[in-house]
């Protein structure tokens, strides 16, 4: 009888203890194989066992995350720093947030720029002295200290397949034949007579919708702050405003000629892009981020993106809206060394001043670089086209200070003028709504 | 030894109890105190800063029409959901006790749904009702006919009827278990009594598994206010956010949004209407309880 009490009384200490250092295990070695996944605890030391600096990087580019792995480890390999990657689905200031609560933050965090604004000044380390700061306009300050450091450019337009449409026409395609609204329909109308059934595809994503094509309407004014003040203060209605009736006319042109009319809010984007990229297609609204789905088909290869066209006297038809899109800071907690985020700082400069580094960025990655010093050539169509546009500085700049929740809530008022649910005045007036209800964001 | 000394009781309850109340204490009460705190915070989440507000969380919750609309949603979402889970997991489990051949078989297969994540669930179901239905549809009307997904009332059906797909089989075991609890002598007693089959059923074996029932339903109402997985892979609330349930608007509230204590507090009332939406029920259904 004592014997058994005696061996259950050992058997729970012993649980309990395990218990109790299972919860404590601060002291445990770290995990150092640099495996990604979100899972994969960040190491807590700065150094690994012969004191080389450990450098984490958060990836939010889903599509570079084997490319960057890959990177990782040559660079620790030939570097005086072990970098270790990981990647996140999740929203980058939630999937942050739990980082920060368990103080262990990624020494390099690829965030967007909204992310940045909201983030530098508590956790970010100042740039402002780096060396690249002078070679790139995309580099994100706050309060005049340089935080944000741009990993690519990135800009949105119609993208247009040229084999799709030289097919039909019989001549090559020139994007600058189509400015304005009217040439645009006259060669839908071409493609339409010509056996092509619908001639357009629309994302109906609300970040497509709201974040990308509605914020157009914003960025394409001079002064987009003060037209959003307008909206707020009630002074201005959005119905008014010629830049967003100009802009409503091409879209109800898009979704007049959409493949996917009857069917439009649940069309999904891997099959509109499939069929633009097949050539079913040959005009879709989206940005140079579309090729990594695009490049998953059967492509065909003289591709481009093109300004939405309008009738408008402004240039807006001549440009396309874009600009730096994410951007890596360098935590300045406790948490990060000095070696760290030394070695964090050699790792950027080695992105744009290194031909290594500049070869990931551009051949590898395939990505639009920020930085004026590189030249390599963009291997991809879109990507091309979006370089040609910024070499001649014909970007209209990103809108990057609406309210977190501007996407979402306007997504579903366009998705339900995209539905047929509303009209122009209906969607107008949820704009308004919104914008007189939202706190704007100080900058 | 004496055992009735009070360090000898606390040190006893200690070692035995201990481990789990830690464990206890230490993944709910924690985090659900701390997280109480929050919602009189304006904590964005990520911030060092944890600015004190007081109640305006609570009014901003109080306000939010978004979110009573998402909350009345999940009322009927739950509604339809409870009482169809229960009347196919109660007809199947009759099926799968009556004797038919290969019993092990079915009750395997219809266990199944409940055995593949939500996620995954989600994206199963949005290709069969996006693309499968549709090219049925499409072959039979020879047109082009919209997807259940693309209109609001069509999305809050499919919620429905993948959740009940999900959790019939899994609410099917408990009503199981309640069929062989039920002692077959009862049943032939009332046979012999003169009782039909069906009057058997009602009067004799339903009224001995309402433990089964109390359970089941008690199961599904929680599942069913606080669904999230499916809501997000099937209908990541579109068309126009009008299938978003009451947890995705506390998440996107949270962390979309970044008002975190605001999510906080919205949070709280849904667990607070779920509590007493599953205490009450679990209340009634003891009450009249009769045991065997």
């Amino acid at each position: 009888m004592k014997m058994k009490r005696i061996l259950a009384m050992a058997i729970s200490t012993v649980m309990t203890v395990t218990m109790l250092a299972g919860c404590g295990g601060q002291g445990a070695p770290a995990d150092t194989s640099g495996a990604a996944g979100e899972s994969g605890a960040a190491t807590e030391a700065s150094g690994d066992a012969s004191g080389r600096p450990v450098v984490t990087i958060l990836n939010s580019k889903m599509e570079i995350q084997e490319q960057l792995e890959e990177m990782a480890q040559a660079y620790s390999e030939s570097h005086d720093a072990d970098l270790e990657v990981y990647y996140s689905s999740d929203t980058i200031a939630a999937h942050l947030s739990t980082r920060y609560a368990a103080n262990e933050p990624y020494t390099l965090a690829m965030v967007d720029a909204k992310d940045v604004y909201s983030l530098a000044a508590e956790h970010a380390v100042d740039l402002s002295s780096e060396d690249w700061v002078k070679d790139t306009t995309e580099a994100i300050s706050v309060d005049g200290k340089v935080y944000g450091f741009p990993v690519c450019v990135e800009a949105r337009g119609i993208i247009y397949n040229a084999d799709a449409i030289k097919k039909i026409t019989g001549k090559d395609f020139d994007p600058e034949s189509v400015k304005t609204l009217d040439d645009f329909s006259a060669l839908l109308d071409e493609l339409k007579a010509g056996g092509m059934a619908a001639p357009t595809g629309i994302m109906k994503e609300d970040w497509s919708l709201a974040a990308h094509y509605l914020a157009e309407v914003y960025e394409q004014h001079d002064d987009p702050d003060a037209f959003l003040q307008s909206l707020h203060d009630g002074s201005a209605n959005i119905i008014k405003d010629d830049i967003f009736n100009s802009m409503m006319d091409t879209f109800d042109v898009l979704k007049a000629n959409n493949y996917a009319a009857g069917n439009a809010i649940s069309a999904e984007r891997e099959v509109t892009e499939q069929k633009l990229a097949e050539g079913e297609i040959a005009f879709m609204f989206g940005g140079n981020w579309d090729w990594s789905v695009i490049n998953q088909y059967d492509y065909s290869e003289n591709m481009g993106i093109m300004p939405v066209p309008q009738n408008t006297s402004s240039d807006a038809n001549t440009k396309l809206v874009g600009g730096g899109s994410k951007y890596f800071f360098i935590d300045s907690s406790d948490n990060t060394s000095e070696a760290q985020v030394q070695a964090a700082k050699d790792f950027l400069n080695w992105l744009v001043y290194d031909e290594e580094g500049q070869k990931f960025i551009v051949n590898d990655c395939a990505l639009v670089p920020a930085y004026s010093n590189i030249t390599l050539a963009v291997s991809d169509p879109l990507g091309s086209s979006v370089k040609a546009y910024a070499d001649k500085g014909a970007l209209i700049a990103n809108y990057n200070y609406c309210p977190d929740d501007h996407y979402s809530k306007l997504g579903a008022a366009f998705q339900e003028y995209l539905g047929d649910k509303s009209d122009r005045e209906g969607f107008a007036k949820a704009i308004d709504t919104y914008w007189q209800d939202a706190t704007l964001t100080e900058h | 030894m004496n055992r009735n000394k009070l360090s000898y009781k606390v040190s006893q309850y200690l070692t035995f109890a201990g481990p789990a109340l830690i464990l206890f204490l230490g993944t709910v009460i924690i985090p659900f105190v701390y997280g109480l705190y929050l919602t009189f915070t304006s904590w964005d989440g990520i911030s060092r800063e944890k600015p004190f507000v007081g109640g305006d969380n609570y009014v901003a919750a109080f306000t939010d029409t978004a979110y009573w609309q998402a909350l009345g949603r999940t009322m009927v979402y739950s509604f339809f959901a409870v009482i169809l889970i229960n009347a196919l997991a109660f007809f199947l489990a009759y099926l799968v006790t009556s004797g038919v051949k290969g019993e092990n078989f079915f009750r395997a297969g219809f266990f199944v749904p409940n055995l593949i994540g939500g996620i995954v669930l989600g994206y199963v179901w949005k290709f069969v009702f996006n693309r499968a239905f549709v090219a049925v549809a499409d072959a039979i009307t020879g047109g082009s006919n919209p997807s259940l997904l693309s209109t609001p009332g069509g999305a809050m059906f499919c919620l429905i009827l993948v959740s009940v797909w999900q959790y019939a089989g899994y609410m099917m075991l408990i009503y199981v278990a309640g069929f062989m609890s039920v002692p077959d002598s009862l049943k032939e007693a009332a046979m012999i009594d003169g009782c039909t089959p069906a009057q058997a059923m009602k009067d004799v074996t339903i009224p001995l598994m309402r433990a089964s029932f109390v359970q089941c339903i008690f199961l599904s109402i929680t599942r069913c206010f606080m669904v999230y997985d499916v809501n997000l892979s099937l209908t990541k609330g579109e068309p126009f956010n009008s299938s978003v349930l009451a947890a995705m608007h506390v998440y996107n509230q949270a962390f979309t949004y970044k008002n975190y204590g605001t999510g906080q507090a919205e949070a709280l009332i849904l667990f607070v209407i779920c509590a007493i939406v599953g205490v009450t029920q679990v209340y009634i259904g003891k009450k009249g309880e009769v045991g065997a």
